[in-house]
């Protein structure tokens, strides 16, 4: 068996904690045969593994219930096939998101993952995280753009699904059930994307959403002829993602097509907002995609540790229904609100905090609890560690558990992957 | 299953559903034992049901007797994936065909199983909303059974196949449960896990699905090459230059010259192929496409150019390209449909190898293809009264399939793996791989009862002698 290569900066297992559980080991395999044989090994001797990326998203879900081992996928970081004339791309799961837009951006290419602090995150975690970023409703989720995946299950075996082609009927499509599913079911090892041309201009356009005229600004959005890849109403967030005022709320639209299509869904949304009473609109083309990236980490940062930041999913009609919700649950638990409600796709992204770290738990554990009595579906994005016990990460169980349970059970018996981490308690 | 207990089945079916939704009469169940593929055996009996508590009865019967469950849609299945191969039960949509529920602000519907295809976007074109995925079987094909091979159509290349339209599913388990699950919801995607799993793993009873908004304008061009490599060729430095258009379809001269004597939508006889490009967008993106396009594609041997803007022109060239298959019916009495996919530089490889191969075989060939997606669909031409003709159809079949994957393709785009191409499954994946596969249904149908003998490999039983292809001509068969 080969030795895993050296690394400056190995993490301790404290830093890898999850809740109250901190790893005994640390691993960091060199390839997939070494990953396999070890996850076979710790299966066989009863003991728990939990996979790390770039532990960007390890604020979702549960902390596990046992923990013998931390995974990292770190030296499996290698581009294995760009056939960039075919527009695919195979790439092992360590690979940071940075390094594979750099890869694809070479030919002109991208994969939109949306993932937050790319620099860091890496393929394989984005996809088992579920991750879910703002220009889905424009491109599709992560899990739409994979073709093809390999993992290693609990029992070591080496599974592939898919293939290297873009239009593929041949078998059960397993990649789509790895994705989102944390770690429970499989390793990702790798994972194949379609990848798409560049488009030619990319564009910010910002405009403040004053309270006053925010629902009737919001309507009016509705009758936009061009759909932008992203379009988000911000309150707070201030110096996170565009360092503009933060008393009043804010629109963040991007814009992605030909240089044509941009100008007119510049035209179409300053026509929107005029109409609606909203004069000015800032443009931001060169740093267009730093301000999109900026968005996007803000997802899963926190404030200090006096904060804790939930998605909520649902429909975009009933968007700032949710929305209120979250404003009328903060204003009855004295916590601070900063949200990020998302149009196009239905997100709420709502950060609460307490003033002084101190009194955030009792405060967020009585938010938590009526959050999920009033949405059904909203997750924990990110919270201070000592926290993820005492929230429910995943909201309500979601229905058919009972045959996800029976899923996890014939594919990790033993519950050596990631047990307890995912949705009720799996 | 002996003649007693089919008896039994038949009367449990009816004093659940009432005689009315139940067939058992053999000349009513002969509809129910062949697709667009083959034809297999007779069912004990054919289901009508006409909601989830009817198919939850069915299955639950179903499950206490172990008969297995067939569920069909239309029919135009091109693998055999809906025949029944063990008698059991067929479940027919065709009285589950209602439209539950359009949500226009949201952009989604809500669709029984036994909706046609083509019925949802009629539906919300009104309100300037579309669906996807457009097989082209999409005027008689039915939305559950495009669910369960994961169709396509010619405007997968930008739109995607049903696996990224679906948002969410009802559906009946094993034990007859009735199953709501959805992508927003936490936990595995039981949804997506659903697409693409023929019948294999639950019966579908409602899908919730994504629409589009129409394009602000549409325009479909019309080139002639010398030949199908070269067009390919074309084909791959279009999208290699960063262009994704709407849809790249390619037919060669023995399809064009057919459809031309049917649809007469003025194609160039002399071509050796035609690619169609239809570009979707913006009304000035779109000139500067087609301009783009045109000029790569007369840099790679474009002979000629034609661009259709006016409604009727396109809908014509479509009609002519969704119908290709069945024009064939002039030129051969019969004749059997490939499908395959390989990554799109290597189409002029594989078209030339699927012409060798069928020169090997002294067959006629056909292709009629989605070039943008390195989709390929050979048409093999054949007497079936001719045994020596059906069986190099079914040796040719099988070589095109192995030169596809040695290409690093795989055996099916979009028409799924049904009960044909069920041994070939291994050629693409390891027993490891097709373990794990079946690990998903053991949890889900863990008595085999669901679809048998599709998708998986048939294993110990492997002597069995495969199908031959009797395919239906004229408005039978799609691609």
């Amino acid at each position: 068996m080969a030795l895993s290569r050296a690394e400056p900066t190995l993490p301790t297992p404290a830093a890898l904690t999850l809740g109250e559980m901190t790893p005994r080991e640390v691993v960091t395999p060199a390839g997939v045969d070494e990953l396999a044989a070890m996850v076979r090994e710790r299966n066989e001797n009863g003991e728990a593994i939990v996979v790390v990326g770039g532990g960007t998203l390890q604020g979702l879900g549960h902390a596990p219930q046992r923990y013998d081992v931390a995974l990292r996928t770190a030296n499996l970081n290698r581009v294995l096939e760009y056939e960039y004339r075919d527009l695919t791309i195979a790439v092992e799961a360590g690979l940071t998101v940075a390094d594979l837009d750099a890869a694809l951006a070479e030919r002109g290419q991208f994969v939109p993952l949306d993932a937050p602090q790319a620099a860091r995150s890496t393929v394989g975690g984005v996809l088992a995280s579920g991750w879910l970023g703002p220009r889905r409703a424009l491109y599709g989720r992560p899990r739409d753009l994979v073709i093809g995946m390999t993992v290693v299950l609990a029992d070591g075996t080496i599974a592939k699904s898919g293939g290297m082609v873009v239009k593929n009927s041949t078998g059960y499509d397993l990649s789509r059930l790895y994705c989102g599913s944390l770690g429970t079911l499989a390793v990702i090892v790798r994972a194949n994307f379609k990848t798409l041309p560049l488009p030619a201009a990319r564009r910010v356009a910002l405009a403040t959403l004053p309270e006053q005229t925010r629902l009737r600004v919001l309507e009016h959005l509705a009758a936009l002829e061009i759909d932008p890849a992203v379009a988000v109403a911000i309150q707070g967030f201030r110096d996170d993602i565009d360092g503009r005022d933060g008393a009043d709320g804010r629109l963040f639209f991007l814009f992605e097509g030909s240089r044509s299509l941009v100008e007119r869904a510049t035209r179409d949304v300053r026509s929107v907002l005029g109409a609606a009473g909203v004069p000015a609109t800032t443009l931001i083309d060169a740093g267009a995609s730093q301000s999109f990236a900026r968005l996007v980490d803000a997802y899963t940062l926190r404030v200090g540790d006096r904060s804790v930041t939930y998605r909520s999913s649902g429909l975009p009609s009933d968007l700032f229904v949710r929305g209120e919700t979250f404003a009328h649950l903060a204003r009855s638990h004295a916590l601070d609100l900063e949200r990020i409600e998302d149009m196009r796709t239905g997100d709420v992204i709502a950060r609460l905090s307490a003033p002084v770290s101190g009194q955030l738990e009792e405060r967020i554990v009585a938010f938590d609890a009526a959050l999920h009595a009033a949405t059904p579906r909203a997750q924990v994005l990110a919270a201070p560690e000592p926290l993820r016990g005492k929230l429910a990460m995943w909201g309500s169980p979601p229905r058919s558990l009972d045959v996800m349970r029976a899923l996890k059970a014939r594919f990790d018996p033993n519950g050596t992957l990631a047990p307890g981490r995912f949705v009720g308690g799996i | 299953m002996g003649r007693v207990s089919t008896k039994r089945f038949q009367e449990r079916l009816v004093d659940a559903l009432g005689a009315d939704a139940v067939r058992t009469d053999p000349e009513d169940l002969a509809v129910y034992s062949f697709d667009a593929f083959s034809e297999e055996t007779l069912p004990a009996a054919a289901v009508l049901p006409k909601d989830a508590r009817d198919v939850s009865a069915i299955v639950r019967i179903a499950n206490e007797l172990e008969e297995p469950i067939v569920p069909r849609g239309a029919g135009t299945g091109l693998c055999g994936g809906a025949t029944p191969t063990r008698g059991g039960v067929v479940v027919s949509f065709a009285r589950m065909n209602r439209i539950l529920g359009l949500d226009v602000p949201n952009r989604r519907a809500r669709v029984q199983p036994g909706v046609i295809n083509l019925e949802l976007s009629k539906h919300a074109q009104p309100h300037g909303l579309f669906f996807g995925p457009d097989p082209s079987s999409q005027k008689i094909s039915t939305l559950g059974g495009n669910v369960g091979t994961n169709a396509g159509g010619p405007h997968a290349l930008s739109y995607g196949s049903m696996t990224n339209h679906v948002l969410g599913l009802e559906f009946v388990s094993q034990d007859g449960e009735v199953h709501q699950i959805s992508q927003d919801d936490f936990g595995y995607d039981l949804t997506s896990a659903l697409v693409g799993s023929e019948g294999t793993l639950g019966i579908i009873t409602a899908i919730d699905l994504r629409l589009l908004r129409v394009p602000a304008a549409v325009r479909v061009c019309l080139a002639a090459f010398g030949d199908v490599e070269t067009a390919s060729e074309a084909v791959s430095a279009i999208v290699g230059a960063g262009i994704v258009p709407t849809a790249l379809e390619i037919m060669d001269r023995t399809i064009t010259q057919a459809v031309e004597a049917h649809y007469h939508a003025g194609f160039p006889l002399d071509a050796g192929a035609v690619l169609l490009v239809e570009i979707a967008g913006e009304i000035d993106d779109i000139d500067a496409s087609e301009r783009a396009i045109e000029k790569i594609a007369r840099e790679h041997g474009a002979l000629s150019w034609r661009s259709a803007s006016e409604a009727a022109e396109r809908e014509a060239l479509w009609a002519s390209r969704k119908g290709a298959a069945g024009a064939i019916g002039r030129i051969a009495p019969n004749y059997y449909i490939q499908d395959a996919t390989v990554p799109r530089t290597r189409l002029p490889q594989a078209l030339h190898r699927v012409d060798e191969i069928a020169r090997d075989h002294a067959l006629q060939v056909g292709n009629v293809f989605h070039a943008g997606d390195g989709n390929l669909h050979p048409l093999l031409m054949f007497d079936r009264r001719i045994p020596s003709q059906v069986e190099a159809v079914i040796a040719a079949g099988t070589e095109i399939l192995e030169a596809c994957i040695a290409l690093g393709g795989t055996i099916s785009g979009e028409h799924g793996i049904g009960y044909e191409k069920r041994d070939a499954l291994r050629y693409v994946f390891s027993t490891d791989d097709l373990a794990t596969m079946a690990r998903v249904r053991d949890v889900l149908d863990p008595k085999r009862i669901f679809n048998p003998d599709k998708i998986f490999p048939s294993g110990a039983a492997c002597g069995e002698v495969r199908a031959q292809p009797q395919v239906a001509v004229g408005a039978g068969a799609w691609l």
